[in-house]
């Protein structure tokens, strides 16, 4: 670990962290707001006259209990595409942006290895998403707290939220190994937005449900089930278990990519 | 034992060859050119040294170290200008020279602030408006501010004012007398000249020659363009028995190589009305090479 360079991307990100959180505040402040026991009939009539567009964005089975709502709003869509949209802006600059423009010559021109630069950046990526998660996820608590004072299912809320960090962590590990492995920013970008939202929306697909709902054997966000994480099912361990293996290894494999790769600086 | 060692290095691109079988030896306290047009192969081996890239075939060793799998114990005594000027945006100068220093464990910014000096260069501002000039000295100042014991500059000059170019020769002599050993990629030939004790030729990914500059300046020829007064004194002219060639009615050059002590004679006898010395361009110079590379195989 290099903590001149760690230090150097907290204050290039630093701005780009604080838009992502305050817009993902806002939103749950301003749902957790909205919930009132009695209102969310209103929103059952609202899914009831559009019941396919609502479920493909995971808005379906609304429940009474304010965790089931949260997970209704926030965890179908919000808490899936803003730290998507973080973690593909920030694992492109973290290693093809310097790749791109060229500037990696001289991170690597200096006395650390190509394994200890890469190893960095992508710790880097890991804590910003993980502190990312953790203030949301302290902010929905503090907020349902005040407004809501015991409503909440805090340990139900908290699997919930380890399964959302494993999902972001495997989804990150993709772009990471994108963003190591492409000739340059563009298809890097290509591919790292592209995958992740063409997942999403086979994600929205399966959620019409009929004989779209196979569809969801070919999206990683099957691997995310807010109900079963609630409820703290048996088959929700596996999939946060096939979460973090896939995230390991699309880690390790961009480090050992991005330290055997040729590199035209 | 070599400070910097090529062994057979070749890089294949599919079917392409970038370098073929390079071999290049490069004592210490040497300054050493390395001249070629664009294209030719230079940045690619010299991304070899720096390990940026996996040789398809050979070796590259510097202080005896293996530039693949040494990294980083390697930059620990080389300094590295990279021929793209590429920096992190959104930084001033000095930040990034400030930067650069942390990673390389530098706390000691005198030699920086020396540079700065001597280079003319006001950090402060803000890298993305640099001209390319200023950011070619902000380059320079990183790979010298650690005092390298081997430095490898990519096309070291360009971008920067005349000025500043022939303060640059004055600092890479001083670099010399230091006993700093340099390896310099240049398509220039004139600060190649001025500063290398040898120098090696790359056409089309391959060394043509390695020769020192001493003999290089031997074998440099001169052409002189005349203009004569009348058709009838260049056509007189032809006869004499020198290397001639006629590109106009009164209009000639004359190529020569070594003593222009004849051609001054000569011209005595003509009414000229201009005289001009056209100095020699690397093409030239490559004009030779290809020429007796040619006659050899």
């Amino acid at each position: 670990m290099n903590f001149t360079l760690l230090k150097h991307e907290v204050r290039a990100t630093v701005k780009l962290f604080c838009i992502i959180l305050a817009v993902l505040m806002l939103y749950i402040i301003s749902i957790v707001y909205m919930y009132n026991p009695e209102m969310s009939n209103t929103l059952n009539k609202l899914t009831e006259t559009m019941p396919e567009l609502m479920s493909a964005f995971g808005m379906s089975n609304m429940g009474n209990s304010l965790i089931e709502f949260l997970s209704t709003y926030l965890y179908g869509f919000l808490l899936l595409v803003l730290p998507l949209v973080f973690i593909i802006m920030l694992a492109n600059k973290l290693m093809m942006g310097y790749i791109d423009n060229g500037s990696m010559a001289y991170l690597i021109a200096t006395p650390n290895t190509r394994f200890k630069i890469v190893f960095t950046q992508a710790f880097f990526l890991v804590a910003s998403i993980f502190i990312l998660l953790s203030v949301t996820t302290l902010i929905a608590i503090i907020f349902s707290g005040v407004l809501f004072p015991n409503e909440l299912d805090l340990s139900a809320f908290l699997t919930l939220n380890i399964g959302l960090f494993f999902l972001h962590f495997a989804i990150s590990g993709y772009c990471f190994l994108v963003s190591c492995s492409s000739k340059d920013l563009r298809t890097s970008y290509a591919y790292s937005a592209g995958i992740p939202i063409l997942f999403y929306l086979i994600q929205a697909l399966s959620n019409m449900g009929g004989s779209l709902e196979k569809l969801k054997y070919f999206t990683i966000y099957s691997l995310f089930a807010p109900e079963k994480l609630m409820t703290q099912d048996s088959s929700s361990i596996w999939m946060l278990g096939a979460l973090f293996l896939i995230g390991l290894l699309c880690y390790m494999l961009a480090i050992r990519v991005f330290v055997k790769r040729d590199l035209y600086l | 034992m070599a400070m910097i060692e090529v062994n057979n290095l070749t890089k294949k691109f599919g079917d392409f060859y970038s370098v073929q079988n390079v071999d290049l030896q490069i004592e210490k306290g040497e300054v050493f050119g390395f001249l070629g047009p664009n294209g030719a192969g230079k940045s690619t081996t010299i991304r070899h040294l720096l390990g940026f890239l996996q040789p398809t075939e050979g070796q590259c060793f510097i202080k005896g170290l293996d530039c693949r799998k040494s990294t980083a114990e390697i930059q620990k005594f080389v300094g590295y200008l990279p021929g793209e000027i590429a920096f992190i945006d959104k930084m001033t100068g000095l930040q990034f020279i400030k930067f650069i220093a942390q990673m390389r464990g530098l706390k000691d910014l005198t030699r920086a602030h020396e540079l700065m000096q001597y280079f003319e260069l006001n950090a402060t501002g803000f890298i993305k408006k640099m001209s390319k000039g200023m950011k070619q000295k902000v380059g320079l100042i990183c790979a010298f501010m650690h005092n390298p014991e081997i430095v490898i500059l990519d096309e070291p000059t360009s971008g920067l004012d005349p000025l500043i170019q022939t303060k640059f020769i004055d600092f890479i002599l001083a670099e010399k007398e230091k006993g700093t050993t340099i390896f310099m990629s240049s398509h220039m030939i004139e600060e190649i000249e001025k500063t290398c004790d040898r120098v090696a030729i790359l056409n089309a990914g391959k060394i043509v020659a390695t020769e020192t500059i001493a003999d290089l300046k031997k074998r440099k020829s001169k052409k002189f363009l005349i203009e004569f007064q009348s058709e009838q004194e260049l056509s007189r002219f032809l006869e004499e028995p020198l290397n001639i060639e006629q590109i106009g009615p009164t209009k000639a050059i004359i190529k020569v190589q070594g003593n222009v002590q004849t051609l001054l004679h000569t011209l005595a006898n003509y009414k000229m009305n201009d005289l001009d010395i056209i100095s020699q361009s690397l093409e030239d110079i490559f004009m030779h090479y290809y020429e007796r590379g040619g006659t050899e195989s």
